[in-house]
């Protein structure tokens, strides 16, 4: 488990390695300067060479990855231009808010799409399927930047249950957690409910009928645990669609997270935190599905993680 | 039997959880309505101010916020003209040299006293060579300030200088307030009516009052700027009551649908942002004023400003709107003449094929929120034969390529003309990029009028000179001129007396009065 554990942590540097050059690659090739983007178009030409040598931006190409790889090795993400402040510290302060978001709409995911999924994979063909898939495919129709106003205007506006924007307390967090997390809920629902439906005609299925448990209780007790493992796997998976939910759901509810960290970042050409968004993006999403691959062992004891 | 009773106490479980939330999340929907305290009013913005020094912002979300905090040596009134402000007067005693007396008792929001010194020092640190501000290009014109006494500065340019004024404008800070460049600093004071106690980036900014700056009874005392980026949920929190006031920040299409909320208020006043299609000289078919003519006809801008803009905006003559001093409406106008836009094509040897097109094919560049006008421009000019591919771009990605010039044709805006100088600025030949004329104008007879209006100090005669650069540039159509955009605020009633600069200033802020609540809590 341990050396599986080195193994898998060992993977994560040729990842980054990765992530890191084409980042760097990709946002140092697309047009834009941010130097022009921070001074703008009146500024003095002398104050703009200034300011290029200032953000080393006038050494060759090569020079400048090769720091940015130096600086990473020690752990420093460089500073950012239009924060003028360490990109390491400004991750820190937003990073909690995307994860506190993409961690409550995994959770509303997950409430939702459960009882979906059972009750639509207990009676394929029933009504309760019928209803549960006529709502996944609604959920998975419908996309974050008219959904999340929808809510506002029936829960924020009419109901005037919740407010509308910002970070504040557990009320705060529901709305955008329901727009991020309804599209997850309707993919893992169909996905419970098609496993639900293979792992019915099992033999192990069968067995517990004929010990005479009900079909709901059969259902919950054997099926549903052997069911959850592709699920799981879908989880996983969908992490970098959550991620990458994040930012537009962000934008939408003024949520002070990475994704508007981002966003703000690629208009300004500010490399340095470009480069540090997507990389804590990306490693978030390997090391959330290194603890998908452990969850496997935990859920399905045929596994052994070796 | 366990089993069933272990069941139901999940669901109890999951039932009180549900229960638990919602008592949560009732105390949480008063929070938005409710955490104002009396005298504080919330204004949304769509982006964070970059910058809380007045040294280094030049975007307009910072400059609107800044005015509210920092005092300049004089300020623009409602007609774009230079008011003196700081200074109580203003002498001319040569063609370089501008004397302003200061008012005494003017207090920072600690309680100093604002003298010639720091503004000597808010001018010398801008100007010095290691604070790299995106303001030092604007006012190279300058070339000494001097402090001879405490209510004395002396403002020298290099040259004759017409807008010399304008470089009078610039936010004043107290002495030794150090660059931000060097430090992670708080936002710096200022002697304007509030002071900046809370920022933080891409969410808000707090002003509450500078003590020492008296204000009308009754009027704000906090304002709370709040970053929205989305134009919809800016007009939601508007109508939830959450939001007191939005500037030229709404989309028209909600327009109507806010103005059916009787607890809201629509501000419509002439604006002076100037919207306008730009030619690339660089392109030989458009250095063909016959082209250029036959774009102009073939846009129905009068169908756009009433279908598509909802009537919140003017057709414009150029740069200059009429409440400018300068301005000349009687230019040569271009009304929708789509036959007479064919003519005009076919005379610059451009006819049209068996499919009704024309060899004159161009791309448009845009941005996200641009694609829309770009495919209304599109569809006019196919009416007369001109294909218009629309090429959308990130925003950062757009504007790298307009100001290399890097471009057929594009429309923009310029926000906040005051001095008719601006003409020098876009259209001089010398001013090509990195310069403003992104288009590479080049027509000697333009270059002469704008320089020598630069250096005519004598009002009418500047006037009497910039009528012919208007005529001029309505007749060999740099730019079209297409819109001057209203300025559109939506507000609480429970704000009364705004009062709406033609620029778009939200000094009034300041002034208007807050009456007792008026929003939805009513209904």
């Amino acid at each position: 488990m341990i050396e599986y554990l080195a193994r898998r942590l060992l993977a994560l540097v040729p990842v980054a390695l990765g992530v890191a050059t084409l980042t760097f690659a990709i946002i140092h090739l697309v047009p834009g300067d941010p130097v022009v983007a921070m001074l703008g178009e009146s500024a003095a030409p002398a104050d703009i060479v200034a300011m290029r040598h200032q953000m080393g931006l006038d050494r060759p190409l090569l020079g400048q990855y090769l720091s940015y790889l130096g600086g990473l090795a020690v752990g420093d993400l460089g500073e950012s231009t239009s924060y003028r402040r360490p990109v390491s510290r400004l991750i820190a302060e937003r990073f909690p808010a995307t994860i506190e978001l993409a961690a409550a709409g995994m959770l509303v995911a997950i409430l939702i799409a459960f009882p979906l999924g059972i009750i639509a994979g207990s009676n394929p063909g029933g009504a309760g399927d019928l209803g549960a898939m006529g709502f996944a495919i609604v959920g998975i129709s419908v996309p974050h930047i008219y959904l999340g106003p929808l809510l506002m205007i029936l829960f924020s506006l009419d109901l005037r249950w919740l407010p509308l924007t910002g970070r504040g307390g557990f009320a705060h967090l529901i709305l955008p957690a329901v727009t991020l997390g309804a599209a997850l809920a309707a993919i893992l629902a169909r996905m419970l409910r098609q496993s639900l439906i293979r792992v019915r005609e099992s033999d192990y299925m069968r067995t517990a009928r004929g010990k005479g448990l009900s079909e709901r209780s059969a259902l919950i007790r054997h099926g549903l645990r052997n069911a959850l493992t592709s699920v799981v796997t879908i989880i996983g998976l969908q992490m970098g669609a959550l991620l990458s939910g994040t930012l537009i759901t962000e934008m939408i509810f003024s949520w002070p997270g990475l994704g508007r960290l981002l966003i703000g970042a690629i208009g300004a050409r500010d490399y340095p935190l470009v480069e540090g968004c997507v990389l804590t993006f990306a490693m978030t999403y390997v090391v959330v599905n290194m603890a998908t691959d452990l969850l496997y062992a935990a859920i399905d004891p045929r596994v052994r993680i070796s | 039997m366990a089993r069933m009773r272990t069941n139901t106490a999940r669901i109890r479980l999951l039932a009180s959880f549900v229960a638990a939330a919602s008592l949560v999340a009732l105390p949480g929907c008063d929070d938005s309505r409710a955490h104002r305290a009396p005298g504080t009013i919330q204004v949304d913005i769509e982006n964070s101010p970059p910058s809380t020094d007045p040294r280094f912002a030049t975007d307009a979300i910072s400059s609107r916020i800044n005015e509210l905090i920092f005092d300049s040596l004089v300020k623009t009134d409602r007609n774009g003209q230079f008011a003196a402000y700081l200074a109580e007067s203003i002498e001319r005693p040569s063609e370089t040299d501008i004397v302003f007396h200061l008012r005494h008792g003017v207090r920072f929001s600690d309680g100093r006293e604002l003298t010639a010194r720091d503004v000597k020092y808010t001018y010398d640190s801008v100007l010095a060579p290691e604070s790299i501000s995106a303001k030092r290009g604007s006012i190279e014109e300058l070339k000494s300030i001097d402090a001879p006494d405490d209510y004395t500065i002396v403002m020298t340019t290099a040259h004759p200088y017409a807008p010399a004024l304008e470089l009078a404008t610039q936010g004043i800070v107290p002495y030794g307030t150090p660059l931000p460049s060097k430090a992670h600093t708080p936002a710096p004071m200022g002697s304007g009516p509030f002071q900046m106690v809370g920022y933080t980036r891409d969410e808000s900014a707090i002003l509450v009052r500078n003590p020492y700056c008296p204000y009308p009874q009754g009027a704000p005392r906090t304002i709370l700027f709040k970053v929205v980026p989305d134009p919809t949920v800016r007009a939601l929190e508007l109508a939830e009551g959450v939001c007191d006031f939005s500037g030229n920040n709404i989309e028209y299409d909600v327009l109507p649908w806010l103005a059916a909320h009787k607890y809201l208020a629509i501000s419509k006043t002439p604006g002076t942002t100037y919207k306008y299609l730009s030619f690339n000289f660089r392109d030989p078919r458009l250095r063909d004023l016959r082209v250029r003519r036959g774009i102009a006809y073939s846009i129905d801008r009068a169908t756009i400003v009433n279908a598509m803009l909802r009537g919140t905006a003017r057709i414009a003559t150029g740069l200059l709107s009429p409440e400018n001093w300068a301005y000349n409406g009687g230019v040569t106008g271009y009304t929708y003449d789509p036959e007479k836009a064919r003519q005009l094509l076919d005379q610059a040897g451009y006819p049209a094929g068996s499919d009704g097109m024309r060899a004159l094919k161009f791309e448009y560049k845009t941005t996200p929120e641009g694609a829309r006008l770009g495919e209304v421009f599109q569809a006019m000019l196919q009416r007369v034969g001109i294909a218009l591919t629309i090429r959308t771009l990130d925003f950062a990605t757009y504007y790298a390529d307009i100001q290399s010039g890097n471009f057929d044709l594009t429309s923009l805006q310029w926000v906040g003309i005051n001095d008719p100088n601006h003409y020098y600025m876009v259209f001089d030949s010398k001013k090509t990029p990195p310069g403003l004329n992104r288009g590479f104008y080049s027509n000697p007879a333009m270059d002469r009028l704008v320089e020598a209006a630069m250096r005519t100090l004598d009002r009418a005669e500047r006037a009497r000179i910039y009528a012919q650069v208007q005529q001029l540039a309505a007749e060999d159509l740099p730019y079209v001129s297409l819109w001057w955009v209203d300025n559109v605020a939506v507000m609480n009633r429970r704000l009364v007396g705004f009062d709406a600069y033609p620029n778009g200033s939200l000094r009034s802020l300041a002034t208007l009065t807050l009456t007792t609540p008026g929003k939805a809590e009513s209904q």
